[in-house]
């Protein structure tokens, strides 16, 4: 009992109350404090009941050989097994292509035949992705949204808040090669990124995959030229801002859409000519929507695990 | 004219393979990261644009040729660079370099070392 009073001030329970009650500063306190002074009394206290402990013997060579055989064993065993499992399902898999299987259903007949009239995308990937099944999209957009926020939560670094001066971390000096070639090939690959978002419905592609290339263009600007350079259109404020805009205007036009739909009532947007940019109604605002927050996470994450800030 | 448009294509193609199979092997079996730089970097320019000027000949001058080209001129640009950066990187960080390999002007690694500090 003794002892869970002593750990009572150092345990993450007391550690919480205290953030509730007296916010950050106090418990970066608190912490700073505990680590300059370890504590000696706690262990004074604690060792008289201690001996009631054996003292742990070394073990000896026969035994860690018997150990280790057994581990050798064990984990072999629970490969094999893992391997049989895995082979036994795959044997009962259907047929590669077989009429019967079960993706041959409905459902799927259904994208192929009227895909492209229901959704007017010429792209059917996209065309289900975020018109029959963009439910499924908004969710992973916001799985994505919410690991950057898990992650600027624990990475970015305390003493640099908003309206700091001074950039943590240590800032490598920049190549004089790495930037004439950025020079020529950040503006190529923004323009590929955007092209890949913007023709979503069109060609393959679509939002994931050109936010994922126009992050890599910004992760090649930020560390040819410095972060000041970044920083000037790209800052946590612009990351907040385009993934709230972008994920607000994501889940609000297809809560217009899905109630229409569902309820039978008159949408004004329309499928439009097939093959055409401005077409498949919602598809191209949805690709860029998700484009858009996929790039800022990609170069957000990149930001704080480097430097602790975007 | 069509067996001789196979026959340079499958040759470029070999020699491409022959290429790019040289590079793994040395990235495999040199010693340090600068000669394995040197395996890779090199050697994957010259092996990738082989193979993709062989794939150019199977396939026929058509659109597909220009974006062939676009991929070795984007790959021609970024390789070299990537190599650069790592052995910079690579130079500034080991402090056995000289022990490793023949330095021919240690003024020079030491001058790079500083500059990154």
């Amino acid at each position: 009992m003794a002892r869970l009073r002593d750990d009572w001030e150092h345990s993450p329970w007391r550690n919480f109350l205290r953030w509730l009650r007296e916010g950050d500063d106090a418990l970066d306190r608190a912490m700073i404090a505990s680590l300059d002074a370890p504590a000696p009394e706690l262990r004074e206290e604690t060792a008289p009941e201690a001996p009631a402990l054996p003292a742990e013997e070394p073990l000896s060579e026969k035994r860690r050989r018997r150990l280790r055989a057994i581990y050798i064993a064990l984990s072999v065993l629970l490969c094999v097994g893992i391997i049989g499992v895995l082979v036994r399902t795959a044997g009962s898999l259907p047929s590669f292509g077989g009429a019967e299987n079960p993706a041959n259903n409905e459902v799927s007949r259904r994208y192929i035949e009227q895909g492209l009239q229901e959704t007017g995308a010429v792209n059917l990937v996209a065309g289900m992705i975020l018109d029959y099944r963009a439910f499924d999209t908004l969710g992973e957009s916001n799985v994505l949204f919410a690991a950057a926020c898990a992650v600027m939560l624990l990475l970015r670094a305390l003493g640099w808040r908003e309206g700091g001066t001074e950039l943590p971390g240590h800032e490598p000096h920049s190549d004089i090669i790495l930037q004439k070639i950025s020079m020529v090939l950040v503006p190529l690959i923004l323009l590929y990124g955007m092209y890949v978002i913007l023709n979503g419905h069109l060609s393959p592609g679509g939002g994931f995959s050109g936010g994922a290339v126009m992050g890599a263009g910004l992760i090649l600007c930020a560390n040819a030229f410095g972060i000041e350079v970044t920083r000037r259109f790209f800052t946590f404020r612009t990351f907040q801002l385009v993934s709230l805009f972008a994920l607000s205007f994501y889940a609000l036009s297809k809560a217009y859409s899905f109630f229409t739909g569902a309820n039978g009532l008159h949408s004004f947007i329309t499928a439009g000519t097939p093959g055409r940019i401005f077409s498949a109604g919602l598809i191209p605002y949805l690709n860029l929507a998700v484009g858009l927050v996929v790039c800022c996470t990609m170069y957000g994450l990149y930001g704080v695990f480097r430097r602790g800030d975007v | 004219m069509e067996w001789f448009r196979f026959a340079l294509s499958a040759a470029l193609t070999l020699f491409g393979l022959f290429v790019l199979v040289s590079a793994v092997l040395g990235v495999f079996r040199f010693r340090y990261a600068l000669s394995r730089i040197h395996a890779a970097a090199l050697v994957d320019t010259l092996g990738i644009l082989t193979m993709l000027c062989g794939l150019m000949v199977a396939q026929g001058f058509s659109d597909a040729t220009w974006k062939m080209l676009a991929v070795v001129g984007f790959l021609w640009l970024t390789s070299p660079v990537a190599s650069h950066l790592i052995g910079r990187l690579e130079v500034t960080v080991n402090d056995d370099l000289a022990e490793d390999m023949a330095v021919a002007d240690p003024a020079l690694v030491r001058e790079e070392k500083e500059s990154e500090d």
